[in-house]
């Protein structure tokens, strides 16, 4: 069975290799173009790369730096947030991302204390949901083991216990900031400055306000090409144009 | 009489009881009659006791209520009208009116009313006041009010875009009417904020048009962001009552102490319904224009600040180390946007490093238009030796339409310790070079990160497999540790010992039924029953004999009948084969009566 899992891994390791080699070769020649100013060809090759081979956090934080050279900061902070999805705490992300944010005139919208918000944010959603998982699947093995074979006495109880406690301890404050997160789902962000919410989802109908490009907003339904958004903050809510504005977590992404 | 209340939390408050009476003159001719008013303010009104003075006729008009809750204290101020007047010229003081009030008995001041002889004087005019004239119905869309917006600067109709500029808000509605606000004064447009509007406006009585308006007053500032010109709309929520005037006049009186023109008009006046209407108070478009702050002429340190400000204290300690920080404190006094006023910068800022202010305004008047700003900055010396430092600041004087740069008489301070000695400062030729401005913007990531879905696991359904699987093991782990407990149960335990023990015997007691072996069956079949009843009483098989069996179970029983019948075999040698199968039939019953009862 061994030798069948280390061919297997074998395989996955070499069969990915060239498909790793080519990703590198094509984020290179993207980050050259960045380097000479072409920030809208780097934007087009980032873009290719993200579809042709799925997300990564350094090819849309290089996006976003593209767009936000581009003095386009919707789809900038756009890639910068999903970004952050996958690397929440890469320090070189936050910063371009405030900075995109204070040029943008966008900034977030949080009810939550700044102390509460920064322990909640330090780990994605998807870390957070690791962690819930693996803790109860932790404490399911746990019980397994302690119904088939008994706790055992003396020297390995109180350790077997305080990992249990732990384990508890994870999966409660993991569920609780997946909790207090649970609206982040339909988050997205408006991509033009002349993005307009309107009261009825139609091109003429009366224009409510403009959040703004780059201001995070709650989606809601669908209606023909128009979503139904919130703006955080404000009593600003009604419909926008499907190409002004844009879910971080779209479908199969 | 203005009968305007306003019952919003802004304009009023909860009043104690109170009573006052006024009349509207001094003196009428004999025949004719003033209007006396009596205002009661109190939650709870009682009998309003009216005084009798001989000659002198008091007929009741008009009465209005208002309702006010406010902080769940609710307050009621009644208003009554009463004509007065005499046939008989003279002098007629009026007694206090007695008015019962929150349980408390009020009483007016008393009043004078002197009764003139008609023949002798013209026909009274109101004190003060035009003479009422019919009204034509107001088609102009004001019938309920209006409002309009007057910028208060000196010389100027125009402000510079983020100067908080001083307006007057005012609220025309017209008199007799009554007004209750349903909101704050907002701005329609975008263009224009509104800053600190004043919570208690000012009220008056004012002519306008020819007509006679009740005018609110508030005081506020008023700011732009763009320059350009825009109307300054503003609007106010507000249920305002109006007397109809198109309504149909009541009958005229014929004869009687009253028929008089002015009574005819009071009774017009008190007799005319009132109109009830939910209203946007809005201000004429007046275009107010907004100037593009100059760039020509700006300083470095400019902060945005629009105003007029000057220095009014600031301290430094005078005795500095290199690298240790100190605090600094400075106020600015003036008026204008207070709040782009940074901190002012030390001088000379080579010598300088500092962090960033705390700036708390003290304003000096109700709109916060004027006042000071305490700034509070830890600043570190770079430089040793004595120095002469003062503070600058800089700010657009919009009266002058000029930037100012102001900077304060210098301070001598002592600074120990070396000079600080900056990365920047390691000079070589090609660092002399003006360096360009630093990217904000950190660079690009190089390295290729793992491809990761952005949905996170939590939405994904493998995450409800994960925790279904998780809660499946954790059954699982429950349903094992029970079969575990269960399997290494001592009573369970010694219950099937005792099956086994039990059965092994019955086969032997079989086996020597078989061979028609009396002693032998007795023997076996007896440890059988000793082995299960040893298990029910927990004791020793061994030690359970026909006396403790007949001490503890009835005679009739099986067990003993069976175990007398083993004795006698035993002891009395008494072998009939023959009776084996009764005795094993009594074996089975006595094993059969072995249930829980016989413990």
């Amino acid at each position: 069975m061994i030798p069948f899992l280390r061919l297997a891994c074998c395989f996955l390791l070499l069969g990915n290799a060239p498909l790793r080699a080519a990703g590198s070769a094509a984020l290179e020649q993207a980050n050259q173009r960045f380097a000479t100013g072409d920030y809208a060809g780097a934007a087009t090759d980032y873009d290719k790369l993200l579809t042709t081979e799925g997300q990564r956090a350094s090819v849309l934080y290089n996006l976003g730096n593209s767009y936000q050279r581009l003095d386009q900061y919707g789809p900038a902070i756009l890639a910068y947030e999903r970004a952050r999805l996958l690397t929440p705490r890469d320090p070189d992300l936050l910063a371009n991302l405030t900075l995109a944010r204070k040029a943008a005139a966008a900034f977030e919208d949080t009810r939550r204390s700044p102390r509460l918000d920064a322990l909640l944010n330090h780990f994605s959603r998807n870390e957070w949901s690791w962690l819930v998982a693996g803790a109860a699947l932790f404490l399911g093995a746990l019980a397994i083991l302690g119904g088939a074979l008994g706790l055992p006495r003396r020297g390995w109880r109180p350790a077997t216990m305080a990992a249990a406690i732990l384990a508890g301890l994870a999966l409660v404050s993991g569920a609780s900031s997946l909790y207090l997160r649970r609206d982040e789902t339909n988050r997205g962000i408006v991509l033009s400055a002349v993005a307009a919410v309107r009261l009825s989802p139609f091109d003429k109908a009366e224009v409510l306000g403009n959040p703004g490009a780059g201001r995070c907003v709650y989606l809601g339904a669908s209606n023909g090409t128009f979503r139904y958004v919130e703006v955080p903050g404000t009593n600003l809510r009604g419909w926008m144009a499907d190409t002004e504005v844009s879910a971080i977590i779209t479908a199969g992404s | 009489m203005a009968g305007i209340f306003f019952t919003s939390g802004l304009a009023n408050h909860a009043a104690a009881a109170a009573v006052d009476a006024t009349l509207d003159r001094a003196s009428v001719p004999a025949g004719n009659g003033a209007l006396l008013t009596l205002n009661i303010t109190g939650s709870k009104v009682g009998q309003i006791d009216l005084p009798e003075v001989e000659n002198l006729i008091i007929q009741g008009r008009d009465q209005s209520r208002q309702i006010q809750m406010n902080n769940g204290q609710t307050s009621v101020s009644l208003t009554c009208s009463y004509a007065v007047g005499s046939n008989t010229p003279g002098v007629y003081q009026i007694p206090p009116i007695r008015v019962s009030v929150d349980g408390q008995n009020l009483a007016t001041k008393p009043l004078t009313l002197k009764v003139l002889d008609a023949a002798a004087v013209q026909p009274p005019a109101a004190a003060g006041a035009p003479p009422p004239a019919e009204e034509a119905p107001d088609t102009s869309g004001k019938r309920f009010g209006f409002l309009t917006v007057e910028l208060l600067i000196k010389d100027r109709n125009y402000l510079y875009v983020g100067e908080i500029a001083p307006v007057g808000i005012r609220a025309w509605l017209p008199e007799e009417s009554r007004a209750q606000l349903r909101s704050v004064i907002q701005p329609e447009g975008k263009a224009f904020t509104l800053h600190n509007v004043s919570e208690r406006p000012q009220q008056g009585t004012e002519i306008k048009d020819g007509k006679r308006y009740t005018v609110v007053t508030w005081y506020g500032g008023i700011s732009a962001t763009k320059a350009g010109k825009y109307p300054a709309s503003l609007s106010l929520d507000a249920t305002v009552a109006v007397r109809d005037t198109s309504a149909p006049k009541a009958r005229r009186r014929n004869g009687g102490p009253f028929d008089d023109p002015f009574f005819d008009s009071v009774m017009d006046r008190f007799n005319t319904p009132m109109i009830q209407k939910d209203v946007t108070l809005k201000s004429e478009d007046e275009e107010i224009e907004v100037r593009p702050l100059p760039t020509a002429g700006r300083p470095d340190g400019f902060t945005g600040a629009v105003g007029d400000f000057k220095f009014e204290t600031w301290e430094i300690p005078p005795s500095w180390k290199t690298g240790e920080p100190q605090q600094i404190s400075a106020s600015l006094g003036g008026s204008g946007n207070f709040t782009l006023l940074g901190c002012p910068t030390l001088t000379p800022p080579d010598a300088w490093k500092s962090y960033p202010a705390k700036g708390d305004l003290t304003p000096r008047d109700a709109a916060a238009f004027s006042g000071s700003k305490n700034f509070k900055f830890n600043a570190v010396a770079r430089k040793g030796g004595k120095q002469d430092v003062s503070l600058s600041f800089s700010f657009f004087d919009p009266a002058a339409g000029t930037y100012k740069s102001l900077t304060t008489p210098p301070k001598s301070i002592t600074v120990s310790g070396t000079d600080l000695i900056e990365p920047q400062s390691n000079i070589t030729t090609a660092a002399k070079k003006p360096a360009p401005p630093k990217d904000p913007l950190v660079g690009q990531h190089t390295a290729l990160s793992p491809t990761v879905s952005l949905v996170p696991l939590v939405a994904r359904p493998a995450f409800t497999r994960m925790l279904g699987l998780a809660a499946l093991l954790c059954v699982l782990g429950s349903v094992l540790a029970w079969l575990r407990r269960r399997r290494s149960d001592p009573k369970r335990l010694a219950r099937a010992a005792m099956e086994t023990a039990t059965g092994e015997a019955l086969q032997a007691a079989a086996r020597c039924a078989e061979k028609s072996d009396v002693a032998g069956f007795f023997e076996a079949a007896r440890r059988a029953i000793q082995v299960r009843l040893g298990v029910l009483w927990n004791q020793p098989a061994a030690a359970i004999t026909l006396a403790e069996i007949s001490a503890r179970i009835p005679a009739a029983s099986p067990i003993t009948s069976f175990f007398r019948e083993a004795d006698l075999t035993t002891y009395g040698r008494h072998t009939a084969a023959d009776m084996l199968p009764q005795w094993q039939t009594l074996l089975t019953e006595a094993l059969a009566s072995l249930t829980p009862s016989t413990r």
